[in-house]
């Protein structure tokens, strides 16, 4: 059969959503995917479809009309998946905390594995978490497959 | 829907050419759309609020920064001009100067992304990440006048945060010269190259008449011959010391609004080599004193258009009001306008061409 498993995580993809987030974050997730910082020689891949996507990066502090995307997203999203919450706002709220219509931080609604700081993140950083998200693609993966196995 | 020919298309909230949460739902005819919907309130987070009820007077040029992280520096430093009315005190012009450069600087990397963003929806991928490289130099230069790359929080009240050295002054000067032969050759490629120029000719048409009496502002009022634009109309910043020059075109589509936005570019860099050229001497920090007492309101022009802050304070830390105007909020009769007798295939590169911004819209 085709291993699909064994490609996976050589080229990961990377679902975008911005849950509330003041486009800090996501001009410097762009800039990531621009020449100067080249995340794709890592074999990543932007793409709007969440049925093909490995990482989920959110941006900002989760508003009370994208919540229900957000689960959305993240609920069509194959297993083994991986979250990095992007910048401060994504991580605890931040500057947004305690504002009326915010529910600060993404962690609140999904189990976030990666936390990337910063008001704005910079590149360095986001690449920095996105290397660190596919070692834990990979962790996640074999965890998947021992148990897969213990089945048999 | 009674007539059955007419079918709705949904665009959003989450899709691969919007950075942002937006929802638009049109009516399309056969291929051409006869109606749309705009949904906006998708990022909504209640700043206008906790600017009255969390946060002092002084500390919310830092909040309203967050308004928008591609025109941060617009916000803080219109609600800093509008609470400085109230207080005590006089900004040095050297100050002046610093907060013009950054605004300047500001705009170059917001115009170079939205163009990015066109040529990525015209499918020139090759395009889009040239420009995306090119941007960099502005991004550095910002990095290193004010410490970061996207929220500055570099204007504060009284005057600017940092000074600017003679090393930062000579690298402004070696990256702008770069940008500038870069953007001279974008012009080429964006007036002759077929996929960017005659594809996007007649395409988004917006006339003159409809820009004056639906309200547009920004790169989109001026892209059809409206020459409608804050820097020429307010006297808080010296605009016309620096060389500022109106930048227009007649065509009122989205090639129109590519070159006037390569122009503004153009003449950004023109007024950023100006004020290094001519910084004046003297104190970047001024003392303000007392609290917010009044009214007042102020305009800027942001990257995409008129900003505009209202605020009122009763002599207390906290204000009683705090009212932001935003451009995209302003242009949406005018988008809603666009949309009507476009293509559903053109809907991408005519919103790319917009350069929305919602997490303004929303705040």
């Amino acid at each position: 059969m085709f291993e699909f498993k064994k490609f996976r995580k050589k080229s990961p993809w990377i679902l975008h959503y911005n849950a509330g987030s003041c486009n800090g974050c996501d001009i410097e997730i762009l800039a990531c995917l621009s020449p100067k910082y080249d995340l794709e020689r890592f074999g990543v891949i932007n793409t709007g479809n969440p049925k093909q996507s490995d990482i989920f990066l959110v941006t900002g502090p989760v508003t009370y009309r994208s919540r229900s995307r957000l689960l959305e997203l993240y609920n069509q999203m194959p297993n083994p998946k991986v979250v990095v919450a992007v910048g401060s706002c994504a991580c605890t709220g931040g500057v947004f905390r305690g504002m009326y219509n915010v529910e600060d931080g993404v962690d609140r609604y999904i189990s976030v594995d990666v936390y990337i700081p910063g008001c704005a993140s910079g590149p360095e950083l986001i690449m920095d978490g996105v290397v660190k998200a596919l070692e834990i693609l990979e962790k996640k993966e074999r965890e998947e497959n021992e148990r897969s196995e213990d089945d048999k | 829907m009674s007539n059955k020919k007419i079918i709705n298309i949904p665009l959003g909230a989450q899709h691969i050419s919007l950075l942002e949460p937006v929802k638009f739902r049109f009516s399309c005819e056969n291929e051409t759309i006869i109606g749309v919907e705009s949904d906006v309130g998708f990022v909504h987070r209640g700043i206008e609020k906790a600017c009255v009820t969390k946060f002092k007077y002084d500390a919310i040029p830092y909040v309203v920064a967050r308004v928008c992280g591609l025109c941060a520096i617009t916000h803080s430093l219109c609600y800093t001009t509008a609470v400085e009315n109230l207080l005590d005190g006089e900004v040095s012009r050297k100050a002046k100067y610093l907060r013009m450069l950054m605004v300047e600087l500001d705009r170059i990397h917001s115009h170079m992304l939205c163009l990015s963003h066109t040529c990525e929806n015209a499918g020139f991928e090759a395009m889009f990440m040239q420009i995306m490289g090119d941007r960099e130099y502005v991004m550095s230069l910002q990095e290193k006048i004010t410490g970061n790359r996207v929220q500055f929080d570099y204007v504060t009240i009284g005057g600017v945060n940092r000074d600017i050295s003679s090393e930062i002054i000579k690298d402004i000067k070696t990256n702008l010269a770069i940008v500038k032969e870069k953007v001279n050759s974008y012009i080429d490629e964006f007036s002759s190259n077929w996929s960017l120029s005659l594809k996007f000719q007649g395409i988004g048409l917006l006339s003159l008449e409809e820009a004056y009496s639906y309200n547009a502002i920004g790169p989109l009022a001026r892209a059809t011959g409206l020459a409608t634009d804050v820097r020429s109309e307010t006297e808080y910043l010296p605009y016309k010391e620096i060389g500022y020059e109106m930048q227009t075109a007649h065509s009122g589509d989205i090639h129109g609004r590519n070159m006037v936005r390569l122009a503004e570019i153009l003449n950004s860099i023109q007024m950023c080599e100006n004020i290094v050229d001519g910084l004046p001497d003297g104190e970047i920090l001024s003392k303000f004193k007392g609290k917010p007492n009044g009214e007042s309101l102020v305009r800027l022009e942001a990257p995409r258009g008129e900003l505009m802050y209202y605020i009122k304070g009763d002599g207390n830390a906290m204000l009683n009001r705090v009212r932001i105007k935003t451009p995209t909020f302003a242009c949406i009769p005018a988008f809603m306008e666009v949309f009507k007798g476009a293509n559903y295939g053109d809907a991408p590169a005519i919103l790319a061409s917009f350069d929305p911004c919602l997490s303004c819209t929303a705040k």
